[in-house]
């Protein structure tokens, strides 16, 4: 496979959100606004691609039987780097998305990622699916959490929008737990019809 | 080489290197992390202590508060970090008071894990302005404009966040009550 598509891949034809729906803890749980949505998919971007990138230099060293325990410790590793840039850092978005940035170690998108690719794929073609499928994770979330953050509250990256936010009356479940079934449901729907169609 | 020495050295190798990494970036990080969180809490020490130039962490019994001092170094009245159950989770709360007047001045919502758009207006000046200057009591949380100083509005949809607050300041009124004894 060629690089390009390697990296495409991810983006749309299998997002990690919208065609794979990996990561769904997350994806339901921290998106009730753009910002977070942008950040966790950050976050997550910077995790896939540095165990993509380790996984695939290390894939000849690590015995296939200990294999699961050595993904699992070099995510957590940068999980925790990335955990501890956000609080020294950008203690806001720490804050807000809280436990999920420790949860990101048992988001199955990584694991299964550096299982079904980097393992089995040279650096240049791992790092290329690890950036793909990080930036599908981040724009899906972004939208989920804008879509969500402009009905349930009105506003855009918390920012008013001249013309909406002074007559808009939010609805606050979208913001709430429910809001984000209901909007990946009908983004999943909308997904799979106009796929279909071709 | 055999395979289970291998499994073991493999493993115990990214341990290893997992851990020398992992303790540079602690290092790198912890200082600027705590920084915040010192930063966050003098700045909650301000809010609800108009006037304050500087404070000092001090205990009476039980109760560990901050004494607030002017800028001629007198004493402007205490604030106290407190924190209780709200609707979902832990409130985490900065509340100061005037001892001289007793009354509180003010309350500042640290952390807290309410509904986002209901409860979390726990947060909002509109809310938390229902406890400016009231005096020391026992307080009534009421679902309509107060009528007097020792009731409290309910932000409409939230009153168990309401009243979760409220008795978190109440608690901590109590608390420090008994602390100073009979002065307040």
């Amino acid at each position: 496979m060629s690089h390009g598509r390697d990296f495409v891949n991810g983006l749309w034809n299998e997002n990690p959100v919208f065609r794979l729906v990996l990561g769904m803890c997350p994806t339901l749980a921290v998106t009730n606004a753009g910002i977070n949505g942008l950040a966790m998919g950050l976050a997550t971007s910077f995790v896939l691609i540095f165990s993509e990138i380790i996984i695939s230099l290390a894939k000849k060293i690590i015995p296939s039987k200990v294999r699961i325990p050595s993904y699992i410790i070099v995510i957590a590793t940068f999980v925790t780097i990335a955990d501890y840039v956000l609080k020294a850092f950008f203690p806001d978005i720490a804050e807000v998305l809280g436990l999920f940035i420790p949860l990101i170690v048992v988001n199955c998108l990584i694991l299964g990622r550096s299982e079904a690719f980097a393992s089995k794929q040279p650096v240049s073609n791992s790092i290329m699916d690890a950036f793909g499928m990080g930036l599908g994770f981040t724009w899906a979330l972004t939208f989920l959490g804008i879509i969500r953050e402009v009905i349930g509250m009105g506003t855009f990256f918390g920012l008013s929008i001249p013309f909406f936010t002074t007559w808009w009356k939010p609805w606050t479940i979208m913001v709430l737990p429910a809001g984000a079934f209901l909007t990946l449901g009908i983004l999943l729907a909308l997904m799979n019809h106009l796929t279909r169609e071709k | 080489m055999k395979e289970t020495p291998r499994l073991i050295i493999v493993l115990t190798a990214i341990a290893i290197i997992s851990g020398l990494v992992l303790a540079f970036t602690y290092n790198v990080t912890i200082e600027k992390i705590q920084q915040n969180a010192e930063l966050k809490k003098q700045q909650a020490i301000a809010e609800v202590l108009p006037g304050l130039e500087s404070y000092e962490l001090q205990q009476k019994g039980d109760l560990k508060y901050y004494q607030g001092y002017d800028a001629n170094g007198l004493p402007i009245g205490v604030a106290v970090e407190a924190n209780g159950g709200g609707f979902q989770g832990e409130i985490k709360m900065m509340i100061g008071f005037n001892t001289a007047e007793k009354k509180i001045n003010s309350i500042m919502v640290l952390s807290h894990t309410e509904t986002p758009g209901l409860g979390a207006r726990i947060t909002e000046d509109g809310f938390k302005s229902n406890y400016n200057n009231k005096p020391f009591g026992d307080y009534t949380v009421v679902k309509r404009p107060v009528n007097n100083d020792l009731e409290v509005e309910a932000i409409a949809g939230a009153t168990i966040s309401s009243a979760a607050v409220t008795t978190i300041v109440e608690n901590t009124l109590k608390d420090l009550q008994t602390a100073f004894g009979g002065e307040l």
